[in-house]
């Protein structure tokens, strides 16, 4: 066959580039000398820093690592990795500054009984009723206590609530190299990509290096970073700014050392409006990593700066606070028009970013390398088929990420700056979101608001924001023949979960005493 | 709480240790640690599984007793009912203590001050009025050091079950006669069909290390699982 796939080229190093080649690989088995399928290459910059960015996860990243064979303690252990149940959101409502009132959580696992039973309605007519989250999971009542998601006993990737993880890019990055080179049989190549040449067709038919030549390729994947080496430069794909719905464009980071040595380690990322953004707090083993986000036309970068210092201040102390170097990311927020052009495939942020709200970027990177491991092509001629389907699908995940990160912005009542109120204006706001926040105000999210069965965000994580926020959706009066019946079994459910919340507060060790024991004995396989 | 330490012919001269079977002598528990050469003896009366020690996380091999915690259903009136009882239960309540680095690395014999078998004027003395040990506390110091040998025999199995993937979780559903449900959970067993695939250098390297033959008979112990069943069905509810 003359088309045949035989060489792919991943350009870039990085979270995206060794995440993408590591799924490649070991989905088609490439280290297998006997039959190996095609051959992978990962072109690396020797000189270009990567940025780090996204050091958390979804649950997603569980099936990932372990698709590619990585085990968790190894995992852990060198990517100085804890475990992320979700994420607690502050002074979003009012700003009041009161943070134990205003406070809601968005964690991973679903409602109780998610699959059959809506319990929204039946939360709504309670009265006395606990938070949204903590009345249909049992997950946010390991939140105060710094509680994990599992026990040494528990099988490695297994576990007793839904988790994913917090990590340091860069040692994730250096690990997965590892792990591709020496288990997975990616050829790595250190050199700088100088020029881009087009074959006759108009694909790309190789890349010329600074110091390995030219290589040749059938596929390229684009994990160059926001410079888009090949997607954006050479193909000249266009990008979409989403500025006008996500304001936010730039972020100050900053590493915080624990007060104390044992300090217990934060279940979730925490996340702390601010006038003009707001400021994430994620606690590893070794550190805590902060950063304010947020938007450059609405604060100075003085301001912005002083806010963090303030947040640092408060959680770690002023010698802390006076220590700390934040690093400056400016950003764009949007994306390229299409991700797949020709014999080409952005991964990462060479195809998009928006702000880290929700931690999208590692996962539409595991989405990404995933559907190019499953549907890889044999030949070119079959590659503009999975090319079109697979910019209709990520499409559809950009616009998903920048609604669902949307209804955070525009649910909150708080008055005290533009930003908050601009976010509100209807101008600001995605059609699609629009429409479902007025039939969200009749009937509460479910099932059938999905558009796809791989929909990032599934419609309960529409309800643990919109009852986290306090959204108001008046109760239906006419009751359906099950009605009694359904509420006897929401009742249960309600129980239920109140006594599982319990007996897990009870079993679980706090996250600082199992990643101990992680680093001590590791976990089986079985 | 437990509280160790080596024994010592002037500190514990006074010292007895009870003997016989029961629940007041810390005898009720849902399984013991076993270890590969002691297999061939318990496989004839109970079940040899998997389990996970609960501050490690890592595996050992265990005689099973009962179907819950706490719950030995060997144990009656008047002993425990089984022709052979094993040797982690019988050495009760010595230990080898191993701890130290270098010359302090030799094994010593060293006791439980807490527990339960331990009594001032009950039991059986372990030093004579001249210091010298008792044939009871001999007795307990050969098993002692039988078990020692054992375990260190031993220390390679679960890793080498492991290794060849030979263990699979086993989750026991069972309905008792008088209608009550049971079920035995974080319990493994030899993953058996894995087992008969194995190809001749493997089985070759299990042989060698005395590894094969123990876990045949933790294959054939499940049968004993009939018998505790059938002594969870005896009991008085």
């Amino acid at each position: 066959m003359e088309d045949r796939i035989s060489r792919i080229i991943i350009v870039g190093g990085g979270s995206a580039g060794w995440l993408s080649a590591g799924v490649i690989a070991a989905e088609h088995r490439i280290d297998s000398q006997a039959q190996q399928p095609f051959e992978l290459v990962l072109i690396e910059s020797p000189d270009v820093p990567t940025i780090g960015v996204g050091e958390g996860t979804w649950p997603s990243m569980r099936t990932t690592l372990k698709r590619i064979g990585l085990s968790e303690t190894d995992f852990i252990r060198e990517s100085d990795a804890s475990f992320k149940q979700g994420t607690c959101f502050r002074n979003w409502q009012s700003g009041s500054g009161k943070g134990d009132d205003d406070s809601y959580s968005h964690p991973f696992t679903v409602p109780i009984g998610y699959a059959d039973s809506n319990l929204v309605p039946h939360w709504l007519a309670l009265t006395d009723a606990p938070q949204f989250a903590d009345a249909v999971t049992p997950q946010t009542a390991l939140f105060a206590d710094c509680l994990a998601p599992k026990q040494i006993t528990t099988p490695e990737y297994a576990f007793m609530v839904n988790y994913g993880y917090h990590l340091d890019a860069g040692k994730f990055a250096e690990l997965l190299r590892k792990h591709c080179t020496e288990k997975l049989g990616v050829r790595h190549v250190k050199a700088n990509v100088l020029q881009i040449n087009a074959a006759e067709n108009g694909d790309i038919k190789s890349v010329t290096t600074d110091c390995a030549g030219e290589i040749a390729g059938d596929l390229f994947i684009d994990c160059t970073g926001t410079s888009s080496l090949l997607l954006g430069e050479h193909f000249k794909i266009p990008f979409q700014s989403r500025q006008q719905y996500l304001f936010n464009d730039t972020a100050l980071a900053a590493q915080v050392p624990y007060t104390e040595e044992n300090q217990a380690i934060q279940s979730c990322t925490h996340s702390t409006a601010q006038t003009a953004g707001w400021i994430w707090d994620i606690g590893l083993p070794t550190r805590r990593g902060t950063g304010h986000v947020y938007s450059s036309a609405h604060i100075s970068e003085d301001e912005a700066t002083a806010q963090l210092l303030t947040y640092i201040k408060d959680i770690a102390g002023d010698r802390a606070a006076a220590s700390v170097v934040p690093r400056k990311i400016r950003f764009q927020p949007g994306h390229r028009r299409e991700f797949w052009h020709r014999n080409c495939v952005a991964i990462g942020m060479s195809s998009g970013f928006i702000e880290p709200l929700e931690a999208s970027a590692l996962v539409l990177v595991e989405l990404a390398a995933g559907m190019i491991a499953e549907q890889l092509p044999p030949t070119r001629a079959a590659m503009d088929i999975v090319a079109k389907r697979y910019n209709q699908k990520f499409l559809r995940h950009w616009n998903q990420i920048i609604e669902f990160l949307k209804l955070h912005y525009v649910l909150s009542a708080r008055d005290d700056s533009p930003y908050w109120q601009d976010n509100r204006a209807a101008t600001s706001i995605p059609e699609k979101l629009g429409e479902q926040l007025l039939l969200w105000r009749y009937r509460s999210p479910w099932h059938q608001d999905a558009e796809a069965v791989d929909d990032l965000f599934p419609s309960a994580s529409y309800q643990y924001i919109l009852y986290g926020m306090g959204f108001k959706t008046v109760p239906r009066h006419t009751g359906s023949y099950q009605q009694d019946q359904q509420q006897r079994q929401a009742v249960e459910l309600f129980q239920k979960n109140a006594a599982r919340a319990a007996q897990l507060q009870q079993a679980l060790p706090g996250n600082r005493e199992l990643l101990n024991k992680v680093r001590e004995f590791g976990f089986q396989k079985l | 709480m437990n509280q160790y330490e080596v024994l010592n012919k002037d500190k514990h001269r006074q010292l007895r240790v009870k003997t016989g079977y029961g629940a007041a002598l810390g005898d009720a528990v849902m399984h013991v640690m076993t270890y590969p050469m002691e297999f061939r003896d318990i496989q004839s009366c109970y079940p040899i599984l998997f389990t996970k020690d609960s501050n490690t996380g890592g595996f050992f091999a265990a005689a099973v007793f009962g179907f819950e915690s706490d719950q030995n259903l060997f144990l009656q009136d008047d002993g425990w009912d089984a022709p052979y009882i094993p040797a982690l239960v019988q050495r009760q309540p010595f230990l080898i203590a191993t701890g130290g680095e270098g010359d302090n690395a030799d094994p010593k014999v060293s006791l439980d001050l807490d527990h339960p078998r331990v009594s001032q004027d009950e039991g059986e003395a372990l030093f004579d009025t001249e210091g010298n040990a008792t044939e009871f506390l001999d007795q307990k110091i050969a098993l002692l050091d039988k078990l020692h040998r054992g375990l260190q025999h031993g220390s390679g199995f679960v890793d080498t079950l492991l290794r060849h993937e030979l263990l699979e979780k086993i989750t026991l559903d069972i309905a008792f006669n008088d209608g009550s449900k049971q079920s035995l959970q974080g319990y493994y067993c030899i993953a058996e069909e894995r087992l008969y695939q194995l190809h001749g250098d493997v089985l070759e390297s299990l042989n060698k290390a005395g590894y094969l033959q123990p876990v045949f008979m933790a294959v054939a112990s499940l049968s004993r699982m009939r018998d505790i069943i059938e002594r969870r069905n005896r009991l008085r509810v």
